[in-house]
């Protein structure tokens, strides 16, 4: 496993606190563009992906990439997620991994 | 001219279709008039009023009605307004049937134009019936006197008749009004309560207590107390009849029981009974609080608004002729066809509740019930007025009453519009979880309650091959106990519906459950019967109490189930570590163990997968016992001791299970062989041996291992040969749905934290612990143990699997289902009620070592 260059567990409200880091979260696609997407974060926020997104995309999405600021991403990887995704069960993963157990993660 | 008479009315209101004003006020012609003397003798003040009654006959231009008219309309005649050939409008009047005859009496009447010719052609309906002589009976009473010495019969339709009147129309309680003042009927029917004043004294002593009986039930005699009959007129008032009057003392009960209306009223007319002079009695009926007792039937002096007079549902007994019951409908039965001896029919039967909290339920049957079905609508408040009282079944009705009615043809059901506040919306009989405990099975009980959790509908197959839903919840209440309540039929969808939207928007609604019956399943439990009502949210002091102590400490205080099993959708099966099997010494004890591991298939043995099974059926399910090759095309089964063309292969898989504590063996037979592989074993079977596939049988044994499953397991120490192996058998195999697991896990971490920070708590943590998720390890034990041992009626089993296998998560996450078997939803094939007791049988044939008996194949499990 590749740990060099580890990726942080975020959702919308937890992407403020890696703004220059790497992350990786998962949106619901609200819609897109050439060079961006515009997408809802498991805790029902905004957030802008910028980037080279693939041309098609289902309705959940992951994007690791670098935190541009509180709600952008600067995406490296884009990885469909398929239409049917647990968003509440990667919210908690998301608070956990951060939280209570942030030391069971890179 | 014809035309402003209101046309067939007579012939309803002769077939009792129209039987008051209520159901409408006809127009008809006068035919007949003649004046008829009531002798009533005493110091009647205005004895002429009292004496005169006029017969009439009515027409609506085809047919007539034969009647009287009530005294006050003697006026009338007497100034000629009213003469043969008026025109009147019956603006009060009450139909009865007397003698089966029904017979119009007039109270009140508009007179639309004052003489005309006889329209129409006018039948005389039986103008020469003995019933002419009722008349004359009921106009004069010597001759209803002398008539009713010889005739019971008579005297009782009259009776009847005079009860009816008195109870079915308003005017009554306009004499009701006023009989609450010390001289009522001297101001407003003089004659009559001078008369009755004095018919009393003059009868004879022995006749006393039915005349004390009499007045309490209220029937007026006075009018019908003649000098000749007068001991009659008493007794018969308390039902008497000439036999009660020979044999006093031995009435004296049946008076009492019968004066029924109240037992206050009657105390107070016994009281001074026996040896009182006798106007006592009847002066003590005027200050009676209920006073219905005292008045006559006969004519008011003008109509009275005021709704006929209600007696409480207490006072009903079966030994009124009539009566009016003021309630609020709490509860309807569906409309039943039943068939019996005497050929088809139909019943419904409806709850009621009085403004005293007097329950009782009223059963109709057959045509009855087409006549009431549709009027009856829960929570209206309604007048009913006479039907018989049966002995309650107790059986069937559970409410605190040892009468129910059966109304009939004659019986008067009419809607109050105007809601009465008084009359309780329900009456519940709360019990505390705690105590259903202690309470028999089969008891109806209330119970209310917070909804902790709900399953989903789950489908079983009642004995009778219909289709029944179930669904279960937890209850729970202040007295730190749960319990199931399980719902059959529409409450599923309706009421489930709601709880269950309701519990997963995180709300846990207040549940009352109005006669609900406890049953002893596995523990107590409390099922809806057809005549539960359940109450979402109720508005009630307890419901607000409740909710209270819930927000308070409910939430988070201990709580013990009193069923054993908890077959909610929060049902928590007993999720097990592989290592605890070893480590907890399960199967050890009498009864096997059933876990649930989350577990992946590390490896499986592919050799022997499967064998070949004896496809005969017994009973509705094959024998399934090994069958061997006889080499001629033919298989023979050494249980059935025959030989098939055919034979079906059955899946016997052995599995080595791991999870992250360790490994097991476990056997997987037909049904859970097929869910683990997915397909069956004769398609696998032929794959491997006749298609020779080997490519395609491997790729499936590989799609197959290294999967992640919910193994159900079934987990016991058996003997084979004097050494002891713990063995583990897949009743149940579902693909691990990440979502719904993922869930669980963050539901047992929330409570896991919540006990932490609530440390008081400490024996509901322990529980948590134990069970690896959240409820109690030994309770689901002992519930799964008892169902087994209970022989598996369909009904639980289903319920659970149903439940438990939709997720394994607190609410189901679309993870619905599906029996492959019969196709329902709510468990999967291995617990398909159609096959519900296989599992077992197979475990116990395919047992390794057991040479003898049904000559399975001889499998071990492995190095245990």
């Amino acid at each position: 496993m590749d740990t060099s260059s580890p990726s942080v567990f975020v959702n919308g409200a937890l992407l403020r606190r890696f703004v220059g880091q790497k992350v990786r979260t998962v949106i619901q696609v609200m819609g897109s563009d050439m060079g961006s997407v515009v997408g809802k974060s498991t805790d029902d926020l905004q957030i802008f992906v910028r980037g080279s997104p693939p041309p098609s995309l289902t309705t959940y999405l992951e994007v690791i990439g670098i935190a541009d600021s509180e709600n952008s991403i600067r995406a490296e990887v884009w990885t469909n997620f398929g239409d049917s995704f647990d968003a509440l069960n990667y919210n908690e993963l998301c608070k956990l991994a951060n939280g209570e157990f942030k030391h069971l993660f890179i | 001219m014809a035309a402003n008479l209101t046309a067939g009315v007579v012939t309803k209101m002769l077939s009792g279709q129209v039987r008051s004003e209520m159901d409408m006020m006809p127009i008809l012609q006068l035919t007949d008039l003649k004046m008829v003397l009531a002798r009533i003798q005493g110091p009647n003040q205005n004895p002429e009023a009292g004496r005169e009654r006029y017969r009439i006959a009515l027409s609506d231009g085809t047919s007539t009605i034969e009647g009287i008219f009530n005294s006050p309309l003697n006026v009338l005649v007497k100034q000629g307004d009213i003469q043969v050939g008026t025109i009147l409008r019956l603006t009060v009047f009450v139909c009865n049937e007397v003698q089966n005859k029904r017979l119009v009496l007039v109270s009140h009447v508009d007179v639309i134009a004052e003489r005309l010719d006889t329209i129409g052609n006018v039948q005389m309906t039986r103008p020469n019936d003995p019933a002419q002589t009722s008349i004359d009976q009921r106009g004069g009473a010597v001759a209803v006197n002398t008539q009713r010495v010889g005739g019971f019969e008579q005297e009782q339709a009259i009776k009847n008749e005079m009860i009816g009147g008195r109870q079915s129309n308003d005017f009554n309680t306009g004499r009701f009004g006023a009989a609450n003042s010390p001289q009522p009927q001297v101001s407003q029917r003089p004659a009559y309560g001078a008369a009755s004043g004095s018919g009393f004294p003059e009868t004879s002593p022995s006749a006393r207590p039915y005349g004390s009986a009499n007045a309490g039930y209220g029937s007026s005699r006075p009018e019908q107390t003649s000098p000749s009959t007068r001991p009659y007129g008493s007794s018969n008032a308390g039902y008497g009849s000439s036999r009660q009057e020979q044999t006093p003392p031995a009435n004296r009960p049946y008076g009492s029981s019968n004066a029924g209306y109240g037992s206050s009223r009657q105390e107070q007319f016994r009281a001074p009974a026996p040896q009182t002079a006798y106007p006592r009695p009847v002066q003590s009926g005027y200050h009676q609080p209920q006073p219905p007792s005292m008045y006559g039937n006969s004519g008011p002096v003008a109509r009275n608004e005021a709704p006929p007079r209600a007696i409480p549902i207490s006072a009903l007994n079966p030994y009124q002729g009539r009566w009016t019951i003021k309630v609020r409908v709490t509860s309807k039965g569906e409309l039943r066809r039943f068939n019996s001896t005497r050929g088809d029919g139909k019943v419904f039967s409806f709850d009621l509740v009085d403004a005293d909290g007097g329950e009782i339920r009223v059963t109709c049957f057959n045509e009855v019930v087409d006549q009431f079905f549709d009027q009856i609508v829960v929570g209206n408040v309604y007048l009913i007025t006479k039907g018989s009282l049966k002995p309650a079944r107790k059986e069937y009705n559970h409410l605190p009453n040892d009468y129910e009615i059966h109304l009939d043809n004659a019986s008067t059901i009419q809607q109050c519009y105007e809601d009465d506040a008084a009359i309780p919306r329900n009456k519940f009989h709360f019990r505390n979880i705690g105590d259903v405990e202690q309470m028999e099975s089969n008891s109806i009980t209330d119970l209310i309650g917070i909804v902790s959790s709900i399953s989903p509908t789950g489908t079983i197959m009642r004995k009778n091959g219909t289709e029944a839903q179930k669904r279960a919840l937890q209850l729970k209440d202040m007295s730190g106990r749960s319990v199931e309540v399980t719902m059959w039929g529409n409450f599923c969808s309706a009421e489930g519906q709601r709880l269950q939207s309701l519990c997963d928007s995180g709300v846990f609604p207040v549940l009352a459950v109005k006669a609900g019956r406890i049953s002893e399943f596995n523990g107590k439990q409390v099922s809806t019967i057809g005549s539960s009502q359940l109450f979402i949210e109720p508005d009630l002091p307890e419901a607000r109490e409740l909710r209270e102590w819930y927000e308070r400490v409910g939430r988070n205080a201990p709580c013990v189930s009193i069923s054993r099993e908890f077959s909610g959708a929060g049902r928590q099966e007993v999720r097990k570590f592989i290592t605890e099997i070893k480590d907890e010494k399960l199967g050890t004890s009498e009864k096997p163990d059933w876990i649930t591991v989350s577990a992946t298939i590390s490896f499986m043995k592919i050799e022997n997968f499967c064998y070949t099974a004896c496809p005969i059926m017994i009973g509705d399910r094959p024998c399934s016992k090994k069958v061997t090759n006889n080499g001629d095309g033919t298989w023979r089964c050494e249980r059935c001791d025959k030989c098939s063309n055919d034979c079906d292969y059955r899946y016997i898989l052995q599995l080595q299970l791991q999870d992250h504590t360790g490994v097991t063996w476990a056997t997987a037979f037909q049904e859970a062989g097929e869910e683990i592989m997915g397909l069956p074993a004769r398609d696998l079977y032929y794959i491997k041996n006749e298609d020779q596939d080997e490519e395609k049988f491997e790729g499936i044994i590989r799609s197959v291992t290294f999967t992640k499953f919910i193994f159900k397991l079934k987990i016991k120490e058996e003997t084979y040969s004097d050494e002891q192996r713990v063995k583990a058998t897949v009743v149940k195999a579902e693909k691990l749905n990440y979502s719904s697991d993922t869930r669980s896990m963050l539901q047992a971490m929330d409570k896991l934290r919540a006990e932490d920070a609530n440390p008081e708590s400490s024996n509901y943590r322990s529980d948590a612990f134990n069970s690896g998720i959240g409820t109690s390890g030994t309770r689901e034990t002992l519930s799964v143990d008892a169902r087994r041992e209970f022989g598996l009626p369909a009904a639980n089993q289903v319920g659970q699997n149903g439940n438990h296998y939709s997720s394994g998560a607190q609410r189901p996450l679309g993870g619905v289902t599906t029996c492959g078997l019969c196709g329902g939803s709510g468990h999967v094939s291995e617990n398909c009620p159609t096959l519900m007791s296989e599992p077992q049988g197979q475990y116990m044939s395919g047992t390794p070592g057991r040479y003898t008996g049904g000559g399975m194949p001889r499998q071990r499990v492995g190095n245990y």
